[in-house]
């Protein structure tokens, strides 16, 4: 019993200490829009056995780049939205794709506000992609400002 | 000497058992009885070790009289000999239950969890014997990975890319409460662990060898979509299993276990798509997979034992980028395509009369192709700033055309890749060479010609591996015709939007007719060049060849070479016609031209006629025909 507590208690602790601001910064996720593909010789290379280099080979993202991902969001938080951010574009330029599913269940959007989400993210596409040098973290910054700014969405930013 | 020390302690603690349960105080018996011991008797008593489950937890492979498995790390194994011993590791995991960790995390019921619970269930372990734990980091990451489903992805094959030539193959796990979540969820790939600082010579010869270890990776499914479906252009493949939520448990356990560790990484055999078959064994034990690939596990073979064993639900197909420009291409006018590599070029296209006399519903898709098309040719190229302005640019006009303005544009699912023809092939046939009889038989082990079918498979893309043909010749008797160890042939076709290069690699024995004499000699060939095709279906190629050969009638012990192929490829329903002229020159003066024709009927999947014909020309030998007609199967 004293061993569950024990580890209760360390689980909580480390909670904490992961608890840096979003997009803080030590976080990894600053990266631009239209980013190209760096390193693409070791790309190839890796894909001559499937391989990968790289430390994260286990998918344990939370507090591996650095970023706290916050309570409200599953699946691993901000970095993913960060990773896709082209795709994201995409799709917020044309109104729909997987791209902005997937945006919308990071953000814990139930089924039937994706709709909502999908048509508030095109109508501020110029909000939240203003122009071409547009960062990871402005661009989260946004989506969360246009968020809060509906009233069927902002439930989704504690 | 473990288990002799132990055998009388264990006598002494029966003894004592049935001393203290004729004692009233019960209380007493939890502690004075070793349930350790007493879950060591069950195990021994229902030799738990034989059983198939416990031999797919710990990999474990028969290897003549024994068994090894093909783990190669020492931290998955409790017992010094455990990696081939599988009663030992199975005994010294029960002991270790009960030794307890001061990180809970490196306890045997945290590491692992799949052991832990096959081995509770079997022996009907009361936890509460156990030492109390809480697996933080294990249910940190269970928490991410929410899936109670499994699907098997392949993504195809893909030429340019030498990894890819077979295709490769990953598991995901979903959540099959919410299919909006495919791009978060976790894809299971097996593959190399590689040291960045080897040069891609030397890793591409320890990937052969088995120099790098194995790991699974996870990572979520959308890096996947980047990878193949984006930047290396390959359409993916996935098919969604039929595996319980307690069967997709059980891998998820299992997989717990496995992270870093290492397994052995052969890119033949026990590669990617072997070990993602074990898992499976772990999930569904009664399954079994792994039999029938002794030699070669080529990806797609994969996919055929899954649906051999029946365990595919359903089938889908996501398409490259590259694909979906290519067909939304197809469909449209010469003008509007124009507008579209206009546009990609120079924003102000927009303004331009070509673009504004278009629909609103053809100016959105222009756009967007554009936009595609622009991202596609900048997939390996780093931010170039006026690329990404442009881009932009692309997607204020996408976003002011309104939603309702369909564009969408689904490619027409092909043929699945698993039920094209088969990879192995054997052929028999009759024919004439230099007036002589012969007939003939062939083996190939791997993959695709050029004439084959091309159903499941890319066109264009010729790849064999390990292919012999013998011919039993009148006047001469049994010999070796032709025995190709690598024989690549990849024509993609060159248009505006689109700049493959085509390429050659072949390599092997070959019968050669060099001053007068017939003979086998050695060669390597390689070259490049374009293919444009001339409708659908019908393509010219036309590459440059460097030859080497090593033929006891030329000068030079390598006698080097230059030439060129040529020829027409045409696919139609039922049949595919090749013609072919090329020819090479060497060094020693000597020259050779040839004209061939090939014509493949498919009869069925797996079945086919092929009729070849050649004529050869050269210096100072006679010119000569090699006629032959082969059915050929696929197995």
């Amino acid at each position: 019993m004293k061993k569950i507590i024990a580890g209760i208690a360390l689980l909580s602790a480390s909670s904490v200490a992961m608890a840096e601001a979003p997009g803080g910064p030590n976080c990894g996720w600053g990266n631009m829009l239209f980013e190209g593909q760096s390193g693409l010789g070791a790309h190839f290379i890796a894909s001559i056995t499937n391989g990968t280099s790289g430390n994260n080979t286990f998918g344990m993202t939370t507090g591996t780049n650095g970023c706290s991902t916050s309570g409200t969001l599953t699946y691993g938080g901000k970095s993913m939205v960060s990773s896709i951010m082209g795709e994201f574009s995409e799709d917020v330029a044309a109104g729909e794709g997987d791209a902005m599913d997937t945006v919308a269940v990071i953000y814990g959007v139930e089924k039937q506000d994706r709709a909502t989400f999908a048509r508030v993210m095109h109508e501020n596409f110029a909000v939240i992609f203003p122009n071409e040098d547009v960062t990871a973290d402005e661009m989260i910054a946004s989506i969360e400002e246009v968020m809060k700014a509906d009233e069927t969405l902002a439930k989704y930013i504690a | 000497m473990f288990h002799l020390f132990r055998l009388p302690c264990r006598l002494i603690l029966k003894y004592l058992f049935s001393v203290i349960l004729l004692l009233p105080v019960t209380t007493f018996a939890g502690s004075a009885i070793d349930p350790r011991e007493s879950l060591l008797d069950k195990a021994e008593e229902y030799t738990l070790w034989e059983k198939v489950e416990w031999l797919n937890l710990i990999h474990y492979d028969k290897e003549y009289a024994g068994y090894v498995s093909q783990v190669d790390d020492d931290r998955f194994f409790y017992a010094s000999d455990g990696s081939h011993n599988p009663r030992s590791e199975l005994l010294a995991t029960i002991e270790n239950l009960f030794v307890e960790k001061e990180d809970h995390n490196q306890q045997t019921q945290c590491r692992f969890v799949a052991r832990t619970r096959w081995l509770s269930e079997q022996l009907d372990i009361d936890n509460m014997v156990l030492p109390a734990v809480h697996c933080d980091e294990y249910l940190e990451w269970r928490q991410m990975v929410q899936a109670d489903s499994v699907t098997m992805v392949f993504p195809a094959y893909h030429l340019n890319s030498p990894s890819s030539m077979f295709g490769h193959t990953l598991l995901r796990l979903d959540n099959s409460q919410d299919s909006k979540t495919d791009w978060l969820s976790y894809a299971v790939n097996f593959g190399a662990d590689i040291d960045n600082s080897d040069n891609s010579l030397l890793y591409a010869y320890r990937g052969l060898a088995g120099g790098y270890p194995g790991i699974f990776i996870s990572e979520p499914y959308f890096k996947k979509i980047q990878e193949y479906n984006r930047i290396e252009h390959r359409d993916i493949w996935e098919y969604e299993l039929n595996l319980t939520a307690e069967e997709t448990e059980r891998m998820i356990q299992h997989l717990w276990e496995l992270k870093t560790i290492n397994f052995d990484y052969y890119f033949f055999d026990e590669n990617c798509s072997y070990r993602l078959l074990e898992l499976i064994e772990v999930a569904r034990p009664e399954v079994e997979l792994t039999d029938e690939f002794i030699v070669t596990a080529i990806p797609v073979d994969t996919v055929r034992a899954i649906d051999d064993a029946k365990l595919i639900e359903s089938v889908s197909y996501r398409p490259a980028r590259a694909t979906e420009i290519q067909y939304i291409l197809e469909g449209i006018s010469d003008q509007q395509r124009e507008v579209v590599l206009d546009l990609s070029k120079d924003i102000s296209a927009l303004d331009s009369d070509a673009f504004v006399r278009l629909s609103p519903k053809q100016q959105k898709s222009t756009v967007d192709l554009a936009y595609k098309y622009l991202r596609y040719l900048n997939t390996e190229s780093s931010r170039d700033p006026a690329t990404a302005k442009r881009s932009h640019q692309l997607l204020q006009k996408l976003n002011s055309y309104p939603v309702e303005i369909d564009i969408s544009n689904t490619v027409p699912t092909p043929l699945p890749p698993e039920r094209g023809h088969k990879s192995k092939r054997t052929s028999i046939g009759l024919g004439q060479r230099l007036n002589n009889n012969y007939a003939e038989f062939g083996f190939k082990m791997a993959f695709h010609d050029l004439e084959d079918s091309k159903d499941g498979f890319l066109q264009g893309a010729q790849i064999n591996i390990g292919s012999i043909k013998v011919r039993a010749e009148d006047n001469v008797g049994l010999r070796l015709y032709q025995l190709d160890f690598v024989d690549i042939f990849s024509l993609t076709p060159k248009n505006s939007f689109f700049d493959p290069l085509s390429w050659k690699v072949y390599t092997g024995f070959e019968r050669q007719l060099t001053s007068n004499k017939d003979q086998l000699v050695y060669h390597l060939s390689g070259g490049a060049g374009g293919t444009w095709e001339i409708v659908k279906n019908h393509q010219f190629h036309a590459l440059a060849i460097g030859r080497l050969e090593i033929n006891k009638q030329l000068r030079n012990l390598i006698e080097p070479a230059i030439g060129f192929n040529t020829g027409f490829l045409s696919h139609f329903r039922h049949t595919t016609t090749h013609l072919e002229f090329s020819g090479e020159h060497f060094e020693d003066d000597i020259y050779r031209l040839r004209v061939q024709y090939t014509q493949n009927f498919v009869l069925s999947t797996n079945h086919s006629i092929k009729l070849f014909a050649k004529h050869q020309w050269q210096e100072n030998d006679i010119d000569f025909s090699d006629i032959n007609l082969n059915y050929q199967y696929y197995f």
